[in-house]
C-alpha cells in the first residue's frame, strides 16, 4: 500500500472561502482525514475536506504539484494548453 | 426530574466502586498518553508522528477531565494525579510496558484504545452526570484515533512483510485477555455500579468490544470471539497484577517538575 498525495482545504469560519491550507500523504482517504485534522490544528476550522491531487484539474499551468500529479489532471490538460 | 445519580446519597461502597472506576480510566487514559508520546518521532511517517502526538495530547486531557469527577466524590484530584506511588496506578495491564515497535502502537491504538472507548461509551450512557456531559466530546476525539488505528492495522494485517504481520498478531494477542478481563469486570465493586445505572452489565461491554474490533482483528487473522480473559484481578485497583513501570509513573506524576506544579 503506497502513499498519496492529498491537498487539504479549509475554512475558519461559516461564510469564509474555502482556502488550500497545504497537503499531507496518507494512506487512504480515512487516514488523510485524520492526518490533515491533526497536522493543520492551528485553527478552529469550520469546515476542513481533502481532495486527492491526482482528482485536481489545472486550468492555466503545466508546471506545478497540480499538474505533475501524474493522475487525470495532466492528462486532461496536457493537449489543451 | 433528573434520574442522573444523587452521589450525595451514595454508601461508602458505592462511594469506593466509583472511585476506583474513575481512576482506573483515568489511569489508563494517563499512561497510553505516555505510550503515544513514545512515537511522536519515529514513527513511519512524519503525519503518523503528528497524528501520534495529537493522540497523546487528547489521551492526557480525558485523563484530566476523569481525574477532575472525583471531586464530585470530595476526592482532591491533584493528590492522586501527583502523589501516589508506581504500585497505586490502576491502569489497563498492556500499557505497564511500552510498545516495543510500531506493530505493537497499532495493535494499542485498536486493542486498548478500543477497549477505553467501549468503556466511556458505556459510561456516558449510565446515570453519572459528569459523564454524560463530558465523555462524548471525548468520544469525538477517538473517532479519530478509530480511524488511524483501523487503516493502520489494515495496512500491517496485509503487508508483505511476515515480520510485520507477526509481531502485529502477536502484540494483538497478547493484549486481548487483559483487556477483556478488565472491560468485563464482574467483581462486587462493579456490580454495584451496574444496580446503579452508571455502567451496563459486564457481558454488554465486552459484546459491545468484540463487535467494535472483529472485522478488524479478522484482518490479522485474529478471532477475537476465540480470545479469553486472563487469570487474576487485583480488586483494590480494577486490573490484574503488577503496574506500569517506574519510567512511566513518574512522567504521569510529573515527579522532575515538582517544584514547578501551577494549579
Amino acid at each position: 500500500m503506497r502513499e498519496i498525495v492529498y491537498d487539504v482545504f479549509a475554512r475558519k469560519d461559516r461564510g469564509d472561502s474555502l482556502a488550500h491550507i497545504g497537503y499531507i500523504d496518507a494512506l487512504d482517504v480515512e487516514t488523510a482525514k485524520v492526518y490533515a485534522w491533526t497536522t493543520y490544528d492551528e485553527q478552529n476550522w469550520f469546515e476542513m475536506c481533502v481532495v486527492p491531487r491526482s482528482a485536481i484539474i489545472p486550468v492555466n499551468r503545466t508546471d506545478g504539484p497540480f499538474a505533475r500529479s501524474g493522475g487525470e489532471a495532466g492528462a486532461a490538460t496536457g493537449g489543451a494548453s | 426530574m433528573s434520574d442522573h445519580l444523587d452521589v450525595s446519597a451514595l454508601d461508602a461502597d458505592q462511594r469506593a466502586a466509583l472511585h476506583r472506576f474513575l481512576v482506573s480510566l483515568a489511569d489508563s487514559k494517563r499512561i497510553l498518553g505516555i505510550r503515544y508520546s513514545d512515537w511522536l518521532l519515529g514513527a513511519p511517517s512524519i503525519e503518523t508522528g503528528i497524528a501520534t502526538s495529537s493522540m497523546a495530547q487528547d489521551e492526557w486531557g480525558h485523563a484530566r477531565l476523569l481525574y477532575s469527577m472525583l471531586k464530585e466524590l470530595d476526592v482532591d484530584p491533584v493528590e492522586v494525579e501527583h502523589d501516589r506511588g508506581d504500585e497505586d496506578y490502576a491502569s489497563v495491564d498492556p500499557l505497564d510496558e511500552p510498545f516495543g515497535d510500531w506493530a505493537a502502537v497499532i495493535a494499542g491504538m485498536v486493542v486498548v484504545d478500543g477497549a477505553l472507548a467501549t468503556l466511556l461509551e458505556s459510561f456516558s450512557r449510565g446515570r453519572f452526570e459528569p459523564a454524560t456531559m463530558r465523555v462524548p466530546k471525548m468520544l469525538d476525539e477517538e473517532a479519530f484515533h478509530w480511524s488511524l488505528a483501523s487503516a493502520w492495522f489494515r495496512r500491517l494485517a496485509t503487508s508483505s512483510s511476515a515480520s510485520a504481520r507477526g509481531k502485529l498478531s502477536d502484540a494483538t494477542r497478547a493484549m486481548l485477555p487483559p483487556v477483556l478481563a478488565w472491560l468485563g469486570a464482574e467483581d462486587e465493586a462493579d456490580d454495584r455500579l451496574v444496580e446503579l445505572g452508571v455502567l451496563e452489565p459486564a457481558a454488554d461491554r465486552v459484546r459491545a468490544f468484540r463487535d467494535r474490533v472483529r472485522d478488524i482483528l479478522a484482518q490479522g487473522g485474529i478471532d477475537v470471539d476465540e480470545a479469553e480473559p486472563s487469570d487474576g484481578w487485583d480488586a483494590a485497583r480494577r486490573r490484574g497484577p503488577g503496574h506500569p513501570g517506574h519510567e512511566a509513573t513518574e512522567r504521569a506524576r510529573g515527579d522532575r517538575n515538582r517544584m514547578l506544579f501551577v494549579e
